[in-house]
């Protein structure tokens, strides 16, 4: 159990992050991806060639929206390159960041997916990104029509629960500093093209108490 | 949809209603706003009053409202920068005023995204002191280390001046009453005077800009208080020569006391129209969301109660923007 003032909290934390990545391997492509699926796991010939069919490489320039909150979601991607956010606007305009997603990080409104429902979602480019686009629909079919594929699926969603979890733990109980060098680690970098408000957001704190947690930090 | 509409010329209880009207329709150049939230400025109040009416005539009825934030809803056919669901924000061209209403129709032109990290209410309060401000500052090409004077601090234009000249490294003087002192200081002026108290023009002896945002005499002062070849930008004094020229006053001359004050001087005067401006608007957006710029906003008042955000703001005594929330 990770608990503030456990000196191994951050240990902790990293390990569950590790257990992220199935293999070392740099996805570019597709192919990548499968070799990647296949590492743990068989899949068929015609798993693969479905996969193929079902997806895309596309580049997409900076600063562009993908999917928009209360439109329809038929899109899922997995980052080669670059850098997407999500985040949620509230009723009175200021958006929450829900998610970063660099490269081997999936990204999509699942929420909208597994409803049926208009996104809650908005996810934009911060910086020119390179994904791989599944029609969420035929990737979902996937399960039916090549049962192996559940295994692979089901791990991805173990680590994404284990992701989430992470986060909600780490948002109750570390201190807004110890949770801003954690996204550091996770994210080295991220700050060369995210706005501090997105930063802000994603861990809960006001621009204020960024730029001073920034301050104390540069000191140490 | 309801709007809040500019039935005469006169006092607001009698000249302004809230009154049921048709939804505009969009020119193939316009997105349509479903509004959230608007705010007032003085050019509203002297609007209902009429004493624009010769200058900017209005018909009966208009509704009323130039600054504006919301949801685009719908976009006009040649429309590419803008899509359905864009939270924006804008200062509506002069012929497209109505932003008091639940929609107002807008040249995309005009129009830009709002920043991320404030509310409606909060950028609603942006669009014509942000533009104003900075169409001002920029066109006397304010930089690090000029010596800035903006008038009346804790103003709408004012409280935007201050933080747009120190973003840009400027030293800024301002003046403003003693009850204010201690919040524009926060905005970040070097030196806050307290015009209760203390005579500005025997504090300021070497300005290289004087922002002029209270007219009559201190556009005039003004010239006491700039350095050899300093500037003066208005946006309340009178119209400089090329300003008049284009709007096809060949005779017209500067004031005396003005001339004389550029010769004293060898300075520069210039006054500034706003010019709604998109593009400007994103420049702005970006100042908010790196927090080098604050809204400021002195009350927000619902929508049913317009008439009596306009008694406030003629009150004179608002810190700050006043802001309407509509949706």
């Amino acid at each position: 159990m990770v608990t503030k003032g456990d000196s191994n909290w951050k240990q902790l934390y990293l390990l569950g992050l590790n257990n992220l990545q199935t293999t070392n391997l740099i996805v570019t492509n597709l192919e990548d991806l499968i070799k990647k699926i296949k590492s743990n796991q068989s899949l068929s010939q015609e798993a693969e060639e479905y996969l193929y069919s079902i997806s895309k490489k596309t580049t997409f320039p900076k600063g562009i929206t993908i999917i928009r909150q209360g439109q329809n979601v038929d899109k899922i991607y997995f980052v080669t390159e670059g850098c997407l956010r999500s985040y949620c606007v509230d009723k009175n305009g200021k958006e929450h960041t829900l998610q970063f997603a660099i490269k081997n990080w999936w990204m999509s409104d699942y929420i909208a997916i597994h409803n049926h429902e208009p996104a809650t979602l908005t996810v934009e480019t911060l910086k020119e990104s390179n994904v791989i686009e599944f029609d969420a629909k035929k990737l979902n079919n996937i399960y039916t029509l090549f049962p192996e594929y559940e295994t692979f699926q089901r791990h991805s969603l173990e680590r994404h629960v284990v992701s989430l979890h992470k986060r909600i733990l780490n948002q109750l109980q570390l201190t807004a500093s110890e949770r801003y060098n954690l996204f550091l680690e996770q994210y080295p970098k991220i700050d060369q093209y995210t706005r501090n408000y997105h930063i802000a957001s994603y861990l809960g704190i006001t621009q204020e108490s960024l730029s001073r947690i920034r301050v104390e930090t540069a000191k140490k | 949809m309801k709007a809040l509409q500019i039935t005469q010329y006169g006092d607001f209880k009698d000249s302004l209603a809230i009154n049921e009207v048709s939804k505009p329709t969009i020119k193939a150049t316009d997105v349509l706003i479903e509004v959230r939230a608007t705010s007032i400025n003085p050019i509203d109040k002297i609007l209902v009053l009429g004493y624009l009416k010769d200058m900017l005539p209005i018909p009966f009825p208009s509704i009323a409202g130039y600054d504006v934030s919301g949801v685009v809803v719908e976009k006009g056919a040649e429309v590419t920068n803008f899509e359905i669901g864009d939270l924006v924000y804008s200062r509506v061209p002069g012929d497209q005023m109505g932003t008091i209403a639940e929609y107002v129709s807008v040249n995309s032109e005009a129009v830009s995204k709002k920043p991320g990290n404030i509310s409606f209410e909060e950028a609603a309060s942006i669009p014509l002191v942000g533009l104003t401000a900075v169409q001002s500052l920029e066109s006397v090409g304010i930089k690090e280390n000029d010596k800035v004077l903006i008038h009346a601090g804790s103003g709408g234009v004012g409280s935007f001046a201050i933080q747009y000249a120190k973003s840009k490294g400027a030293y800024v003087y301002t003046t403003t009453s003693t009850n204010n002192v201690a919040w524009v200081k926060a905005l970040g002026a070097d030196r806050v005077i307290d015009y209760k108290t203390e005579d500005y023009k025997t504090i300021v002896k070497d300005a290289d800009i004087v922002f002029d945002t209270l007219g009559d005499i201190y556009t005039t002062d003004a010239f006491k208080t700039i350095k050899e070849g300093g500037k003066v930008v208005s946006i309340i004094g009178a119209l400089d020569e090329e300003t008049a020229r284009n709007f096809g006053m060949t005779e017209y001359k500067l004031p005396e006391e003005l001339s004389n004050g550029i010769k004293d001087k060898n300075a520069s005067y210039k006054y500034i129209f706003m010019n709604p401006n998109g593009a400007q608007l994103s420049l702005i957006k970006n100042l908010i969301e790196d927090e080098k710029i604050k809204p400021i906003i002195d009350k927000v008042y619902p929508f049913s109660e317009s008439i009596e955000a306009y008694t406030h703001l003629a009150s004179g005594r608002a810190k700050g923007k006043i802001v309407i929330k509509i949706n």
